[in-house]
């Protein structure tokens, strides 16, 4: 009887011990707000608040957790894929042909070392700056210190057919190839590593925002939102609420979709995955 | 009281003058096929700006209608209108312009490619599968006299041709590539001919608007 005590308590260490596995989880939607009167194209958060550029309407605009404007930033030539630093919104002004920044010291024009046609996306990673150079087909990149280009018109690997967007982050640069419909990744010396969704048969791959283990990716003209995993592996296709969508982002944890034709944000969490029987 | 008849005059003579200064543009209407973002439209509005004086400029991304009005003085042509939008990556379908006298010129996209001298190049979406689909697409393009080179890229389905297009056209070619059983981005191919593909060629047929 002792004895089977003994074991008993073994054993209820033992699985108490045990290292509990991962639950998958998938992102589901949560929740769609309605913009009024914004055709978003891009989005990125400053001090927890969300902005959007507004292309048709040459405009920025913070919006509250309804999606009702508090503040705008107009008399811009078609903003598209913004981000931001600190306090500092850096905003492509695909008419204009410059990165503008605004922060609370005003609003100034980035320096860059070549001239732009048409920038169509922007990163910031620390003091690192990219861009999405929409006509020259090229990626230019400041690492700090110096800018380089990289990149030329054509479907092979490191080049580009109309890239839209642009995204840095600690060793890698990730370019959203969108006429190609695929993503390319790059070193920081501009050389190529890796491509991804080029058999998911995408249809304008306007968008890309990279997360700690996912690649999310906009497939504009076919409405979904393609998540890889950094290999390039499929693990998820996002169509509720999906129009015409242009940019991601994760904040807090809730993935945030805009769609640009019909002026929604999608908001979605991450939820176990329920297995229909 | 002549006094007043004299400014009445000269204030009638500027709203005239004024009404025809707004009508001294013509107005040009172009369907641009390839439209189908912001980027898109945007950067048809970029390119559109090196037209100084350029005004009322007007893009349907859902339709691909653009249009915008420019000042008749500086006589611009279908044929440099054309030019642009092919510059800003597109291919003009058909234009057509109401000049400020009431004239109006239109012209379709084929016709304006056959006014100008030499070979023309154009890129249009092909279905297909393999390398298979990849010869049998050239072979078809090719066999259309006037058609000089052909490729086409099984993974963006892109066929790119260069032609004279005063021999031939974009949509002969296209034609000739569906009756030898592929879809083409404005020419399905008969149900027969998708059905004559061998299995490994039987790509996923495109949907027609």
């Amino acid at each position: 009887m002792r004895k089977s005590i003994c074991i008993l308590i073994v054993l209820v260490f033992a699985s108490a011990c045990k290292e509990k596995a991962p639950v998958p989880k998938e992102w589901v939607l949560s929740r769609t707000i309605q913009l009024d009167g914004v055709n978003p194209i891009g989005l990125t958060q400053v001090n927890g608040d969300i902005w959007l550029s507004d292309g048709d309407h040459n405009r920025l605009v913070k919006i509250n957790e309804k999606g009702k404007i508090t503040q705008t930033i107009d008399s811009l030539d078609r903003p598209m894929h913004i981000d931001a630093v600190k306090e500092t919104i850096f905003i492509p002004q695909y008419g204009k042909d410059v990165i503008e920044t605004v922060d609370e010291k005003g609003r100034f024009v980035m320096q860059v070392s070549d001239s732009l046609d048409a920038p169509a996306g922007v990163s910031v990673f620390d003091n690192e700056r990219a861009i999405a150079d929409f006509y020259n087909n090229r990626i230019l990149y400041f690492d700090g210190a110096n800018w380089i280009s990289f990149g030329k018109e054509g479907k092979a690997e490191g080049e580009f057919y109309y890239p839209t967007d642009v995204q840095i982050t600690k060793d890698k640069i990730w370019v959203a190839d969108a006429y190609n419909n695929r993503i390319q990744v790059f070193d920081k010396k501009g050389g190529f590593l890796q491509m991804m969704g080029q058999n998911q048969k995408m249809n304008a791959a306007t968008g890309i925002f990279v997360s700690e283990n996912e690649v999310f990716v906009t497939d504009f003209e076919n409405n979904r939102v393609l998540i890889f995993d950094k290999t390039g592996k499929l693990l998820q296709v996002l169509i509720d609420q999906i129009e015409k969508p242009t940019d991601m982002m994760i904040k807090d944890e809730v993935l945030y979709v805009i769609n640009y034709r019909n002026g929604k944000l999608n908001l979605f969490d991450k939820q176990p995955i329920v297995i229909k029987k | 009281m002549k006094k007043s008849i004299i400014i009445s005059a000269l204030l009638t003579l500027m709203v005239v003058f004024s009404a025809v200064a707004q009508d001294g543009k013509d107005k040009f209407m172009v369907q641009v096929d390839g439209l189908g973002c912001p980027f898109c439209a945007y950067g048809l509005e970029k390119k559109f700006k090196e037209f100084k004086g350029i005004k009322n400029v007007k893009i349907d991304i859902e339709t691909g209608d653009f249009s915008f009005s420019y000042p008749s003085e500086k006589a611009l042509t279908l044929a440099d209108v054309e030019k642009q939008v092919e510059k800003a990556g597109y291919t003009p379908i058909t234009a057509k312009v109401e000049r400020a006298n009431g004239e109006i010129e239109e012209s379709s996209a084929s016709e304006m490619t056959k006014k100008s001298e030499g070979t023309v190049s154009k890129k249009v979406m092909v279905a297909g599968n393999c390398a298979m689909c990849e010869a049998r697409i050239t072979k078809a393009a090719e066999s259309v006299q006037g058609v000089s080179a052909v490729s086409w890229d099984k993974d963006t389905k892109i066929m790119n041709v260069s032609f004279d297009a005063g021999l031939t056209s974009l949509e002969k070619i296209e034609k000739e590539v569906a009756v030898a059983g592929h879809d083409t981005k404005n020419h399905q191919a008969h149900t027969d001919d998708y059905g004559n593909l061998p299995a490994c060629c039987k790509y996923e047929r495109l949907s027609y608007k």
